[in-house]
């Protein structure tokens, strides 16, 4: 095992910081495990890199959107005789104009544009196109739609009483989805446990917040083709859901991705693309749209609110015996991907833990909240907060260490996962809960610092992990074409893949991998990677899959064009593979039995928190992290994105206040919906990567994209707990949430 | 209350509603606008004069993206109205280069790797320019007061206040030399 320590990238290559093996990594000519530059690094400092708002065309027009802002009301009437009669407006667009009137990234169920019913506040009612933006604006502050409000269901909890209304009439059920995992005989399990620990835990909405609003341009090519220019996680899905949205064969529709301002699994769903296409297509005119904050913020989908029931049982040495898990989830008004992320949090819900005795039931219900959808973790983040909860408190009620209590139960190799499939090996995560707990000198004392009585200061601990790839048996596929030009020398390589960037870093490792599996110098290296037409499919840009899927796939068409070029005269010369996983499956409905995952990748993270007891405040003073990466591809990137993802995780944990009121969205701007500031990070952020090969991934990467995020939340209420001994169940520990709790404190 | 307004009325310039002419010295470069009174800066810069690299990210200052440099100090130029910089001394991120050479936080944030999605980026750079111009020598708490008005989501914040101190550190050496 490889291993750096990440905490000066300048000095990361020359040793870890604990004295273990350390390897020096710049010992080849390739580029696949070495800092590179970003490709995309000169035009980003220059501020010349075009980002979709920054698109234009010199007779483009302009498109604003009504939103409905209202979560529940039956669409009377809409009159746009006063918006027609606007200088400037040139078209409104309603219901009846969308040729399909449907979309969805899993299952259509969302209506592009509302005609009869509105079911939540971000719910699109019509369009405004106009000359200009203000014209737009205008013309949309006179549309007048009558409305008759509708009762609104805004606690899940509430979703399935018999009274409720159903959201899809005629899906005859707001039950979106429930999944089970019936494993051993939890009764016995609990017979046998010395020790219970039975919590309920909250987790909240979580705004992506990227810092680039949703935004575009749509204009017809000179092929007649429909054009959408934006940037998102997912090109061809997106030309996929536009096509069928608007009934044109997919050939017909050409998605252009440049780079993107942040995604963080928010752009996965189709926002702003399908009615972008719609306008420009109608009026056979350059369209653009840029949302405002508060409009990004209602109008896409947030990370799922859960609440889970937790009861676990151990031996009084320390070994799981029963894990029982409840778990619902606020899908809100639409699909979205609320049953892959339920799959994902069913069979990651007991942490990566072996237990002999498992019983889950979890179910995602329909409410008149915000759509919710993918996030940074899909899942993983909420249960995994649960279960490491769990952990900690099993700890402190057997009084035991609690790195030592997980060592007892933490996966290994030949470990049953709770849905019956063997744990894909290697298995790393007791590797770095040991890196997290040597880095942080683990067990800390928290003697170390007593500036004011009322600063109390704690150490916590808590482990992740998360699945590479889609999994549950979905299909999945990365194709990626080289072209290799010159004659007897390679002069110039295509790189035809369809990756979306938005600022992980995918084009920089595809130029690595690249580079290597050609052996050619990064210079001859050209990446077509944004227009759908021009570029192979290679999936999203989510599930920590690119890096993976990109590699495999990269390797598999650098072998086909070598042959090639070896035993052929014909140039340029085209290959193209398509590198396919191990095939999972999905989980048996009744037992939750299945082989659910490719891939794991593995984090643990130890958080030293200062909590202000006379203000609440709580202060993360330093975090360390250790992951399992398999082979850090760009050490350099690598650690930025996990002190990114860690950032995105304590601000969920703790300044992240997303609230709602009667399926209102109560924080729409960054002056309400607080993200964490550069005063908010941690002083010390120490990442330790270990590099344990994957067999299945590319030079042995593993995922990472979401790893970062997963274990801080756990680790810093774990941390505020050593400090204060209150446990906070509920997320986020606002100031007023944490004095409230240590009020409760005899 | 009537009174009151009018004698108040009698001190006050009008201007507006109208377009009206407003010099910019922008990037070293004259310019002559007309724009609407309420014109943000950032509005004039992006869609007047083409230069997009400051952001428009809430339009209500709160996360900095939009940061460029008036007359030596950084602002937020959406909270900022363009007919407010007449005769003032505007420089954006696309002037940070000049004769084809980065400046030296350019250089640093490639160094240190100090964004992942580049979409605050310029505003972080003009905000650490700002610092660097008036403070060579900072302390990294200078450097993190500096950007602590310029929101990064994708959380490259330890980075970026490692490539405010590795560029003061390349100005200090070039002056040095």
């Amino acid at each position: 095992m490889k291993k750096f320590s990440g905490t000066e990238p300048k000095a990361q290559h020359k040793g870890a910081s604990d004295g273990a093996t350390a390897v020096q990594e710049r010992e080849t000519t390739k580029l696949v495990g070495q800092s590179i530059p970003r490709v995309d690094a000169i035009d980003k400092v220059l501020g010349k890199t075009q980002y979709p708002g920054d698109l234009s065309r010199p007779d483009m027009v302009f498109m604003k959107v009504l939103l409905a802002r209202r979560p529940h009301a039956r669409i009377k009437k809409i009159d746009s005789s006063a918006t027609l009669a606007t200088p400037g407006v040139m078209a409104v667009f309603t219901a009846s104009d969308v040729p399909c009137n449907e979309y969805g990234l899993i299952e259509p169920d969302q209506p592009v544009l509302c005609g009869d019913v509105v079911r939540y506040i971000g719910d699109k009612v019509a369009l405004v196109i106009a000359q200009n933006e203000h014209a737009a604006i205008i013309g949309r502050e006179r549309l007048v739609v009558d409305y008759e409000d509708l009762p609104a269901i805004t606690d899940p909890r509430r979703a399935l009483d018999s009274s409720a209304l159903i959201l899809h009439a005629a899906k005859k059920t707001n039950l979106l989805a429930q999944r089970r995992i019936r494993k051993g005989n939890i009764e016995s399990g609990f017979t046998k446990a010395d020790v219970i620990v039975e919590s309920e835990y909250v987790t909240p909405h979580q705004e992506h917040a990227y810092l680039q609003p949703e935004a575009g341009l749509a204009y017809l090519d000179e092929q007649g083709r429909v054009v959408i220019e934006t940037a998102a996680q997912w090109s061809h899905d997106d030309r996929h859901q536009i096509a069928h949205a608007l009934g044109l064969p997919q050939d017909q529709v050409r998605v252009i991705y440049t780079y993107g301002g942040g995604a963080f699994g928010g752009k996965e769903d189709v926002s702003i693309q399908i009615v972008l296409a719609l306008a420009a297509w109608k009026l056979r005119k350059p369209v653009k749209l840029i949302w405002d904050r508060d409009e990004s913020i209602i109008g896409h989908h947030k990370r799922h609110p859960y609440i889970i029931k937790a009861k676990w049982g151990a031996t009084r040495d320390g070994k799981l015996t029963a894990i029982q898990m409840d778990l619902l989830s606020d899908a809100g008004a639409y699909a979205s991907s609320s049953r892959e992320v339920l799959n994902n949090a069913t069979a990651m819900c007991t942490g990566p833990y072996e237990c002999e005795n498992v019983w889950v039931d979890s179910r995602a219900v329909y409410t008149n909240n915000p759509t919710c959808g993918a996030f940074r973790g899909f899942g993983a983040p909420q249960v995994e907060f649960a279960a490491e909860m769990q952990m900690n408190k099993l700890a402190e009620a057997l009084d035991m260490d609690s790195v030592e209590l997980r060592k007892k139960n933490l996966w290994r190799n030949g470990s049953i996962q709770a849905t019956g499939a063997p744990v894909p090996e290697p298995v790393g995560v007791i590797k770095v809960l040991e890196a997290a707990a040597r880095a942080a000198a683990w067990p800390v004392k928290k003697s170390s610092s007593k500036r004011l009585e009322t600063k109390k200061r704690g150490f916590g601990v808590a482990c992740g992990f998360k699945n590479v790839g889609y999994g549950f048996g979905f299909d999945e596929k990365c194709t990626v074409t080289l072209e290799l030009h010159g004659r007897s020398e390679i002069e110039k390589v295509v790189v035809r893949a369809g990756a979306s960037d938005a600022g992980q870093g995918a084009h920089t490792i595809l130029t690595q991998f690249v580079a290597d599996a050609l052996d050619v110098p990064l210079e001859k290296i050209q990446l077509v990677t944004g227009d759908t037409s021009e570029a192979d499919p290679v999936g999203s840009c989510s599930a920590s899959r690119l890096a993976f899927m990109l590699g495999q796939a990269v390797r598999g068409a650098a072998e086909l064009a070598k042959e090639k070029w070896r035993t052929q005269s014909e140039r340029p010369v085209k290959a193209t593979y398509r590198f396919k996983p191990r095939p999972t499956t999905p989980l048996d409905p009744e037992t939750g039995r299945g082989d659910p995952a490719i891939s794991y990748c593995y984090a643990a993270q130890i958080a030293e928190v200062e909590v202000d007891t006379a203000t609440g405040q709580v202060t993360v003073l330093k975090l360390i992290s250790a992951h399992d990466v398999g082979k850090a591809v760009n050490p350099q990137q690598l650690i930025g994105q996990i002190e990114g993802g860690a950032a995105q995780g304590l601000g969920w944990a703790t300044v992240e206040h997303f609230v709602m009121k009667d399926g209102f969205v109560m924080t729409p701007n960054f002056t309400l919906y607080l993200i964490p500031t550069v005063l908010d990070v941690p002083e010390i952020m120490n990442t330790v990567v270990l590099e344990d090969p994957d067999p299945q991934g590319p030079q042995g990467a593993r995922g990472v994209g979401e790893m970062g995020l997963i274990p801080a939340a756990p680790a810093l209420v774990a941390a505020v707990h050593d400090a204060t001994g209150v446990w906070f169940d509920q997320l986020p520990l606002t100031p007023e949430r944490v004095l409230k709790g240590l009020q409760s404190v005899p | 209350m009537a009174k009151a307004t009018k004698t108040k009325r009698a001190s006050v310039t009008v201007r507006g509603p109208h377009k009206m002419p407003v010099h910019l010295f922008v990037n070293r470069q004259d310019y002559e606008l007309h724009v609407e009174p309420r014109r943000t800066l950032l509005d004039a810069l992006r869609k007047d004069l083409g230069l997009t690299g400051a952001k428009k990210v809430c339009d209500e200052g709160t996360c900095g993206a939009c940061t460029v440099i008036v007359d030596g100090k950084p602002v937020y130029s959406c909270l900022t109205l363009a007919i407010e910089c007449e005769e003032k001394s505007i420089e954006t991120i696309e002037a940070l280069a000049q004769d084809g050479k980065l400046h030296a936080l350019q250089q640093a944030f490639i160094e240190e790797d100090a964004y992942q999605c580049g979409f605050c980026t310029p505003g972080q750079i003009m905000s650490l320019k700002a610092l660097l111009d008036e403070n060579p020598n900072p302390t990294l708490d200078d450097v993190k007061r500096a950007v602590s008005g310029n929101l990064c989501r994708c959380g490259a914040y330890p980075k970026i206040f490692r490539a405010g101190l590795r560029a003061a550190e390349i100005l200090r050496s070039k002056k040095g030399a």
